[in-house]
């Protein structure tokens, strides 16, 4: 047996989604063929879907090898900590009082520390502080406003790139503010605070 | 005659103020994305979606549009002077462009990389011009199961086409059919999939799943890969070309305007695969095949020609019939119903000014881009000086605040991040963004039609195969289905991808 494991991995993921999502779909009406209710054109695709990725997974157990890249003890590790630290976060932000549980202020804050988590590893770097950097974004932006945003989502991102110098980054946080000023407030004139209020 | 009135309203439309200056504004975006490495036209146009929101329908489509086929012209510049396709249509470019450069003709390739992307541009304008009325008086008569059927056909297609695996791009197109069932079911009204999130009643954000799997998942996997930039060494050298070499390239270009303006037509293909094929036909039919690794002219003529024309009549299946070619022309059906436009066969009626203006604006930003590429080829070159670890960020920020000015929400933002790290998953797995995309788009009208279509034959499914122009789709889809199982055709096809990129 030759293991096709991105094929596999991928089977997974889709059977998953699948049946997550046909088991969703009990709460839809299905209607008739001639009558087709809500949950009708669902079905037909899940069950696609299944049989489908079904497909995939018997065909990865032969058509390999195709190894993923292995993950280190470390890279494993923290990105468990990551999901479980994020999703710890934004339940306990659900929580509490104030600024951190109002509108989609858990979501954020849990997507941010469950990114923040396995950038603490290297070569997580790339994939999760820029995701880290997106979402630190979602959160600065309505409380501080667009300027600091920009600010803190740059400055946060450029740590994913280590030929990044400090002068560089400054420069390129000015240039940015600079720009989205000009092409986002003066010209398109999006509703979007742009500075802090006291 | 006809065409000639509507050419004229459309020329009329193209050349307004705005139109024009967003045409340019779209040409000189593609062209630089062109030139740039690590930033495709899918993801700037993602980019640019919500820029456009506060523009009229026709202007922008019109600068989408350019930036489309402005990559195009873009992409040939650095593969033929720095051995370094910009796209991936110009990877072939870079075969026997960069010899060229090398043996000091950089000059005429880039030349006969500008003039016959510019004459294959004109032809496939007129042909989406002559075909668009056509086409659309066919497809007034598609009942609600020829619809499904033709849309079942182009998605079969467009994950045939796709790279990789066909079962995984189609198990692909079929998720991202399921991604659209999510929201307000539209003859009920009741909620699926919503979990209670008001945000996601209108849908997944079509916008945010485009930028995540496009713009930020990209960003990442290039960050991974190590920046590899050379500087140009050599001259452009002069831009005229020799007799000779107009003499041989002239049955190229006519070749590639040909193989790209019918490769582009079909579900999944676009610039891409026309280039490719039409690099592998010019291998087989030039008189000069003999030359072919040494530099010969016609690997450059034939394939930038082709891509240019296909990046063109890719809009054609868009426009008459509403079902997008590729990745970017889903791009453009999703700007067209945000702006409040249905696209199909009912648009070239409807919409007179966004069908034959936007017609026109290819014209004129072929013309346009000819100027901007040819004199200024040394300015462009001087844009990869810009250090992809300057890019990154901005583009981060473009995408984030374009995604959040949509409607406000830093939920799209959120949205967002998680189909980045889903996009950056799915690479890793060599699960196809594209077909889903393409999935996600038509999911929810193909529901529809299903629907209809079941209502009027009482629930008989023999409706799809009843009817003539259904059956033959659904036809064509089986052969094509089947045609991917035979070993020496999916060969072919893994080979010529490989090769293409």
């Amino acid at each position: 047996m030759k293991l096709n494991t991105k094929d596999l991995i991928s089977a997974a993921i889709l059977i998953a989604f699948a049946v997550v999502g046909l088991w969703l779909n009990m709460d839809h009406t299905l209607g008739s063929a001639r009558r087709m209710g809500p949950g009708y054109m669902p079905m037909l695709a899940f069950w696609l879907l299944l049989g489908l990725s079904v497909i995939v997974l018997v065909l990865g157990l032969f058509n390999g090898p195709d190894p993923i890249e292995k993950w280190t003890g470390p890279e494993t590790l923290f990105l468990i900590l990551g999901a479980a630290g994020g999703t710890a976060a934004g339940l306990v932000a659900a929580h509490m009082d104030g600024w951190v549980s109002s509108s989609w202020n858990p979501l954020g804050i849990g997507l941010f520390v469950g990114c923040m988590i396995p950038s603490i590893v290297k070569s997580w770097r790339p994939l999760f502080l820029v995701s880290a950097a997106f979402s630190l974004f979602g959160l600065v932006l309505e409380p501080l406003g667009l300027m600091v945003a920009i600010a803190a989502s740059v400055i946060l991102s450029a740590f994913a790139d280590e030929t990044h110098k400090p002068a560089g980054v400054a420069g390129l946080v000015v240039f940015l503010c600079v720009l989205c000023w000009a092409v986002f407030i003066y010209e398109l004139d999006i509703r979007v605070p742009v500075w802090p209020v006291f | 005659m006809d065409l000639v009135t509507n050419l004229a309203h459309g020329f009329g439309v193209a050349l307004t103020l705005n139109n024009l200056l967003f045409c340019f504004i779209g040409c000189i975006i593609g062209t630089a994305i062109g030139v740039l490495p690590g930033i495709g036209p899918v993801a700037t146009i993602s980019l640019l979606l919500p820029i456009t929101f506060g523009q009229p329908a026709t202007t922008a489509i019109i600068m989408l549009a350019g930036i489309y086929y402005g990559a195009q012209y873009g992409g040939s510049t650095t593969a033929i002077l720095l051995n370094l396709p910009g796209e991936v249509s110009s990877v072939v470019t870079t075969l026997e462009g960069y010899k060229m450069a090398r043996n000091g003709r950089a000059g005429a390739a880039l030349t006969i990389a500008a003039v016959g992307s510019f004459f294959a541009g004109t032809v496939a304008t007129i042909l989406v011009a002559a075909s668009g009325p056509l086409l659309t008086q066919v497809a007034l008569s598609f009942g609600p199961a020829d619809y499904f059927s033709l849309m079942f056909l182009g998605l079969v297609i467009s994950a045939v086409l796709a790279q990789g695996s066909v079962v995984k791009s189609i198990a692909m197109v079929v998720f991202g059919v399921s991604l659209g069932m999510v929201g307000t079911d539209v003859q009920t009204g009741q909620q699926r999939f919503t979990f209670g999130i008001p945000e996601l009643s209108d849908g997944v954000g079509f916008v945010s799943i485009a930028m995540g799997m496009f713009g930020i998942a990209e960003i990442i996997l290039n960050l991974e890969r190590p920046e590899a930039r050379s500087v140009m060494s050599g001259k452009v050298g002069s831009l005229m070309m020799t007799r000779e070499e107009v003499r041989r390239s002239i049955p190229s270009v006519l070749r590639g305007t040909a193989v790209g303006s019918i490769l582009g037509i079909l579900p999944g293909g676009g610039a891409a695969l026309s280039s490719f094929g039409s690099y592998m036909m010019e291998r087989k039919l030039s008189k000069y095949r003999h030359q072919f690794g040494s530099g010969a002219i016609e690997g450059v003529a034939g394939p930038e020609s082709a891509n240019n024309a296909a990046s063109q009549t890719s809009f054609i299946p868009l426009l008459t019939l509403g079902i997008p070619a590729n990745a970017v022309m889903a791009l453009m059906v999703g700007a067209l119903i945000i702006q409040g436009i249905q696209p199909g066969p009912r648009m070239v009626e409807a919409q007179p000014d966004l069908f034959w203006g936007l017609i026109a604006s290819m014209w004129i930003g072929n013309l346009m881009l000819l100027v901007i590429n040819l004199p200024m080829v040394g300015m462009w070159v001087k844009l990869l000086a810009v250090p992809y670890r300057h890019m990154y960020p901005s583009i981060m920020i473009f995408c984030a605040i374009g995604v959040y000015s949509l409607q406000n929400n830093v939920f799209d933002v959120y949205q967002t991040v998680v189909f980045g790290i889903f996009g950056y998953l799915c690479s890793k797995l060599r699960l196809e963004g594209a077909p889903m995309l393409i999935g996600f788009v038509l999911g929810p009208m193909m529901e529809e039609h299903l629907r209809r279509a079941m209502l009027l034959s009482r629930g008989d499914p023999m409706v799809f195969i009843e009817r003539p122009i259904s059956a033959t789709m659904l036809g064509i889809a089986a052969v094509a289905l089947v045609a991917m199982l035979l070993p020496n055709i999916r060969k072919g096809k893994d080979a010529a991808l490989a090769e293409g990129g």
